[in-house]
């Protein structure tokens, strides 16, 4: 009874505008004295929610994503990505998710990817004469690649939520992330074929040349980065403060395009993303918490299993569930409230924790780019000055590719865990 | 990235022309109240490059800095968060406030941020009588650990005193303004 309250408070509270981690924290406390439990564990949870090492990854992996928008890196990779892929037809959609899967291996949040990469390509496709629904709809549902391709914020709180191997899940995501681009891709040749788009441009190797050299050096960044996790040679935390120090490297010293000026702009935008997150990852703590200790888990659990036992069914049950939960909740919480009620399902079920990780996190992707909590949508709204409404709409039929990629890697494990499983064989890993 | 305007005037095979750096950034609204924050980050990224050299390059991690970034980690967060409660950013949906009308809807946002700033004050209380019960030190070195909870203690309360300032510049608004500034503020520079 006092856990519905906390649901209904939680919810209330969220559609009433409070700050996210507001809403988690006073529906916790609220449950919290009825039940009669000392108000201290609410700060308590609060502060050691957050007390873990991988999480120490998060400011980093912003602060990189940061320091490459800033310094122009971005930019460079959009022209590499543009002279390499320009040519086909409905070509910038291509090379828009080009330059995602490439940003990818650089930055961990998808939303980075819209707000840095999404400017460019909303631009340069809006300057070159494209409409400004496909533009929007692509370059939202290729912003959803970022986390899915490692380093990926939301699968470090993942991996600390569910004691995972951040490594392994780094590993897991790269082939579904390269997937997912086959995947838009193949939706743009769709639209270039029945809107007859035009090739923007021949492809010169003079042009590619070029482009490749001024992008020669930040393209080593993904593989100093996911190289190093994958084969074990930097931990993620370590890879992260790599990928800063290379960043800094590149615009202070190679480039000459961050000044102390643009540092402390970078600085202060870290500072307040992490905030803004961690505020929520503490939060989720302690609701999380409650979650447990009032054993939701196993409820659910039976609940669901005495409806059905059919792998395939509770699969598809608890896939819906975090899709509409993703469609409602911002991602970082979803991630810490579900994880302790859904895993424990999936892994009675002989389901891998890797595996489900990796298609949690595309499903709450999908939830970025459908209202309410449509936070990619919000965000190119802004840059591109579409009403949020029409975002939607755009962004809509792109839906239809990364659902079907989100059902191909539920039930296909193999997909997720062929390369993990490679990388590092024996229980455990890394 | 290719300068679209030159496009059609340049000769076929010449490198495009690539403008590289971004246009001029903006620090205006920097604040003093952002340095705790900043001081804390850059603290961190000076640990965790210092663990991650000692362990590659002299091959000996030192033992203490796990624990202390664990700890600066928790400073980070909370320092950082009174920037993001000045700022009035914390990540929030505005979604159903596009369909209320408009006096209804500055009904709820003053009574969400004075919710807010109730809860910082609280939590700040917890965090003092947190502290005060901790006599435990640091497992690595000789700090007590009741200063971290000092530190989030004064944390919450300048979140609390920032939240107050939201909470009467709000009720002063217009339901107009109000909510036309919580629109602007409802883009999170970035979050996953």
């Amino acid at each position: 009874m006092t856990l519905l309250l906390l649901f209904l408070v939680l919810f209330f509270l969220l559609i009433a505008g409070a700050p996210i981690a507001v809403a988690l924290g006073v529906s916790s406390l609220v449950f919290i004295l009825i039940d009669g439990l000392p108000p201290v564990v609410v700060l308590h949870n609060m502060v050691n929610g957050i007390n873990s090492f991988p999480l120490i990854a998060v400011p980093f992996f912003i602060m990189a994503g940061n320091l490459m928008n800033t310094a122009g890196i971005t930019t460079r990779i959009f022209a590499f990505a543009s002279a390499a892929m320009g040519w086909m037809h409905g070509g910038l959609g291509h090379v828009n998710v080009g330059a995602s899967v490439i940003f990818a291996g650089m930055s961990g949040a998808a939303v980075a990817d819209a707000g840095g990469l999404g400017n460019i390509e909303i631009k340069a496709m809006r300057d070159a004469g494209y409409d400004v629904d496909f533009s929007v709809g692509i370059t939202a549902a290729s912003s959803t690649i970022g986390p899915i391709i490692p380093p990926s914020l939301p699968l470090v709180v993942y991996g600390v939520v569910a004691d995972t191997s951040i490594g392994k899940l780094f590993a897991a995501g790269l082939i579904p992330g390269l997937i997912m681009a086959l995947s838009l891709m193949a939706m743009v040749a769709f639209f270039a074929k029945i809107r007859n788009y035009p090739r923007d441009e021949r492809f010169i190797l003079r042009n590619f040349l070029y482009t490749f050299w001024h992008a020669i050096l930040p393209l080593f960044t993904p593989m100093i980065i996911v190289g190093g996790i994958l084969f074990g040679i930097f931990t993620p935390t370590e890879a992260a403060i790599a990928a800063v120090a290379y960043s800094m490297f590149l615009g202070i010293v190679v480039y000459r395009t961050l000044d102390l000026k643009r540092i402390l702009r970078v600085s202060m935008d870290t500072v307040d993303i992490t905030a803004s997150i961690m505020m929520i990852v503490a939060a989720s703590a302690i609701f999380a918490w409650i979650l447990t200790a009032e054993q939701v888990a196993q409820h659910f659990a039976s609940g669901l299993l005495s409806f059905t036992d059919n792998k395939t069914a509770v699969l598809l049950i608890i896939m819906l569930v975090v899709l509409v939960v993703g469609c409602f909740m911002e991602t970082i919480a979803a991630i810490t409230i579900l994880t302790p009620v859904l895993l424990p399902v999936a892994v009675s079920l002989g389901v891998d924790p890797v595996h489900f990780g990796i298609i949690l996190i595309l499903n709450l992707m999908i939830g970025l780019l459908t209202p309410p909590v449509g936070l990619v949508l919000y965000v190119l709204s802004r840059v591109s000055g579409v009403p949020f409404e029409r975002c939607v709409i755009a962004t809509a039929p792109f839906l239809i590719p990364l659902v079907g990629v989100l059902l191909l890697l539920t039930f296909i494990p193999e997909l997720s865990m062929w390369l993990p499983n490679r990388l590092y064989p024996g229980p455990g890993g890394n | 990235m290719t300068n679209p305007k030159s496009e059609s005037g340049r000769a076929n095979g010449a490198p495009p022309t690539i403008e590289f750096t971004d246009p001029e950034v903006n620090i205006d609204d920097f604040r003093y109240s952002d340095l705790p924050g900043l001081l804390a980050l850059w603290l961190l990224a000076a640990i965790v490059f210092l663990q991650f050299f000692t362990r590659y390059v002299l091959n000996d991690s030192l033992a203490w800095t796990e624990e202390i970034a664990r700890y600066v980690l928790i400073i980070v967060a909370y320092f950082g968060a009174i920037s993001v409660t000045r700022r009035g950013t914390h990540i929030f949906l505005e979604f159903f406030y596009r369909y209320l009308p408009p006096k209804f809807g500055k009904f709820l946002a003053v009574a969400m941020e004075a919710l807010s700033t109730g809860f910082y004050a609280y939590l700040s209380y917890l965090a003092v009588i947190l502290a005060l019960k901790t006599r435990t030190k640091m497992a690595s070195i000789e700090i007590p650990k009741s200063l971290l909870y000092w530190g989030v203690a004064a944390a919450l309360a300048a979140m609390a005193a920032f939240s107050l300032y939201w909470l009467i510049r709000k009720i002063k608004q217009t339901p107009e303004d109000l909510l036309r500034e919580m629109a602007e503020h409802s883009v999170p520079a970035n979050s996953d």
